[in-house]
């Protein structure tokens, strides 16, 4: 057993979860203002894409972040536009953005970026590197934790606690609420209703973006075809699992990153004398999602006005 | 009618055309040349001496097949109200199940083709029936939970496909080949992957024609996808209505696994198309989630797939050009067709 849970597997863990925390929590400002939001994966695709180009154009990450922010912010104004002024179903929109999304990724990638070796996959780019803060990361106790990370897993450590203090103390997050609950009521006491819907599915796009680009630029270096594999999916099931909180969406993205962790650290190895296949581990947090549906974990509620 | 139909429908296939036209002269091919060759590949003229009709029209009426039962499996649970966005899952299961029925039993032939085509459909269902549940009995989103159906069926069929069903004699993650008498027929001696699937595909819709707007049952079925209150206030089961409609969503999306197994794959394979689970959706809302029109824009829509395929063999522009053109349809038809009756939320 020695040496499977330590410091390295807290490490792959939070690594692994980053671009989930980022998207859950933009799926959360989407839906808590009422909006569904199964666009998280296409936009999480784009964003690693305009990320990889961005950084390859240019050589700097930073404008790589951009970019994949910037597409983000154009797929949810899609999203937006359709949801809201044509009134488009909401999973409609959703499903037609994440294929959209998977067809121009693949589309412009063979255009635009010269494929190494034709394996569809594109050369390495610059990434961000491992932040220092100060010492603070070679601390004991913190040194598992921060070890190694780059600034956009430590801002998904930090966001969830700033996004729960303005859902919950600001006069934006008391309106998020009103209108994700009850938009006519909420538009009778004089809330921009649109303004506020507008605003979170935006957000959405940002952080779904972010997320995208946290592929390219902090984990592999390299944009693949279709390489968001799902995870928009899983950070819509933390969402969900977390009952649509910022922290607990953080910390179900946080549980779903350690099941990739673990099925990373194991390949194939035995856990206790039994053999795990990756396959069940993997399986693990869409399962555990089912559990919490089926309203084994206590009740779940999600916005009352959600998808009107 | 004129105004209301034709001419959204006409500026639909000239904003289609015009996005073929954009997306084929940004992968900087020939434009002209370019939209003959994928009216080739969609209908197999003009004829040329490697590629002709039968070439082409294996291609499309495989796809058809396919996309016609993902699209019925689709069209059936919207029209109760339920967006089955699980299609893709079902399919897995349904091909799983397909693919262990035509290897490891033996069943006498007359019966042994149609008892694994049974068996998928039934596996399909049995794959809709929890989110259907939490639907009608926790209020879950069924869009949710057929989302996670679909990932847990992609693990948990890729899991039975390495760990106990893998064929001893390959070093691929794949089942060995059906038996022959599991096998379905070929609709001509030339074609490849166009199998007598096509004809069963096209039975179901028309069953699901009758039997959605010609009897009582589907009448309760549509009036629950209408206005699921009024239907209850008019005394509809609805959360069974729901059910059964999700099952034969089920059902059809599991008969399409079956199908492409008995008819074209052979075997389940790890990577098993389950996309055309998600192509099912942009067919039903093509269609109207009418079952007949489901056949009318499967036909639709693998001409457009089969075009792309063609015109990426022949020029090497990217194929996901099919899939760009089905996100802007979709788009398209949801703006324009499916508004919200709702005032303003």
């Amino acid at each position: 057993m020695g040496g499977l849970f330590d410091a390295e597997l807290i490490g792959t863990t939070i690594r692994q979860a980053t671009p989930l925390i980022l998207a859950a929590l933009g799926g959360l400002l989407s839906e808590r203002a009422g909006v569904i939001n199964i666009g998280l994966e296409g936009k999480i695709l784009m964003g690693a894409f305009a990320a990889a180009l961005g950084t390859l154009l240019t050589g700097s990450p930073w404008v790589g972040l951009l970019a994949a922010i910037g597409v983000g912010i154009v797929l949810a104004l899609l999203h937006a536009v359709a949801t809201q002024e044509l009134k488009t179903d909401h999973i409609v929109s959703g499903v037609a953005i994440n294929l959209l999304a998977l067809g121009l990724s693949t589309y412009l990638f063979r255009q635009l970026i010269v494929p190494r070796e034709e394996a569809g996959e594109s050369s390495v780019v610059n990434m961000f590197g491992a932040v220092s803060l100060g010492g603070l990361e070679q601390l004991p106790g913190l040194s598992a934790l921060l070890k190694d990370q780059t600034w956009l897993t430590l801002l998904a450590l930090v966001l969830p606690f700033a996004l729960q203090a303005m859902l919950t103390r600001t006069r934006w997050g008391l309106r998020v609420d009103a209108v994700g609950n009850d938009a006519i009521k909420a538009r009778m006491m004089g809330v921009p209703v649109k303004q506020i819907r507008y605003l979170g599915v935006l957000g959405s796009g940002v952080l779904a973006g972010m997320a995208g680009a946290f592929l390219v630029l902090a984990a592999t270096g390299q944009f693949r075809e279709n390489m968001s594999a799902g995870r928009g999916f899983i950070a819509l099931a933390a969402l969900i699992f977390g009952r649509w909180h910022p922290l607990g969406a953080a910390g179900a993205a946080l549980g779903f990153g350690f099941f990739e962790a673990l099925q990373m650290r194991l390949q194939g190895q035995p856990l206790f004398g039994v053999q795990l296949p990756t396959d069940l581990l993997l399986m693990l947090p869409y399962v555990l999602t089912v559990i919490a549906l089926m309203g084994l974990l206590g009740k779940m509620k999600p916005p009352s006005d959600l998808g009107n | 009618m004129l105004k209301a139909r034709v001419l959204p429908a006409l500026l639909g296939a000239g904003i289609v055309l015009a996005l073929l036209t954009v997306l084929i002269a940004a992968a900087g091919k020939p434009i002209g040349e370019s939209f003959v060759i994928i009216v080739q590949g969609a209908t197999g003229f003009p004829r040329t001496e490697a590629f002709g009709p039968a070439d082409a029209w294996d291609v499309v009426l495989h796809d058809i097949t396919l996309l016609v039962l993902t699209g019925l499996s689709v069209a059936v649970a919207l029209q109760a109200g339920l967006f089955n966005i699980g299609a893709a899952g079902q399919l897995l299961v349904g091909a799983l199940v397909a693919a262990w029925m035509g290897t490891q039993t033996r069943i006498p032939a007359p019966l042994h083709l149609p008892l694994t085509l049974l068996a998928g459909a039934l596996a399909g269902a049995a794959w809709a029936f929890l989110p259907v549940w939490l639907k009608v009995r926790r209020g879950a989103h069924e869009v949710i939970s057929t989302i996670m159906f679909n990932y847990i069926a992609l693990y948990l069929t890729h899991w039975l496909v390495v760990a106990h069903l893998k064929d001893p004699a390959s070093d691929a993650p794949q089942t060995p080949a059906v038996a022959a008498t599991a096998q379905l027929p070929m609709l001509h001696e030339s074609f490849l992957q166009a199998s007598w699937g096509l004809g069963i595909a096209v039975f179901v819709a028309l069953g699901l024609w009758l039997v959605l707007y010609r009897t009582v049952w589907g009448y309760e079925v549509r009036a629950t996808g209408a206005n699921r209150d009024a239907a209850d206030a008019a005394g509809v089961p609805t959360a069974r209505r729901m059910t059964e409609a999700m099952l034969l969503a089920g059902a059809c999306a599991g008969l399409a696994g079956a199908v492409e197994v008995c008819g074209a794959q052979y075997r389940f394979f790890e990577g098993f198309p389950s996309e055309y689970g998600f192509d099912g959706i942009a067919v039903a809302l093509l269609a109207g989630n009418h079952p007949a029109l489901v056949v009318l824009s499967g036909w639709l829509m693998s001409a457009l797939r089969s075009g792309a395929y063609h015109l990426h063999a022949q020029t090497g522009a990217p194929k996901e050009i099919a899939v760009i053109v089905q996100a802007a349809l979709i788009l398209y038809v949801a703006a324009v067709y499916l508004r919200k009756r709702r005032v303003e939320g």
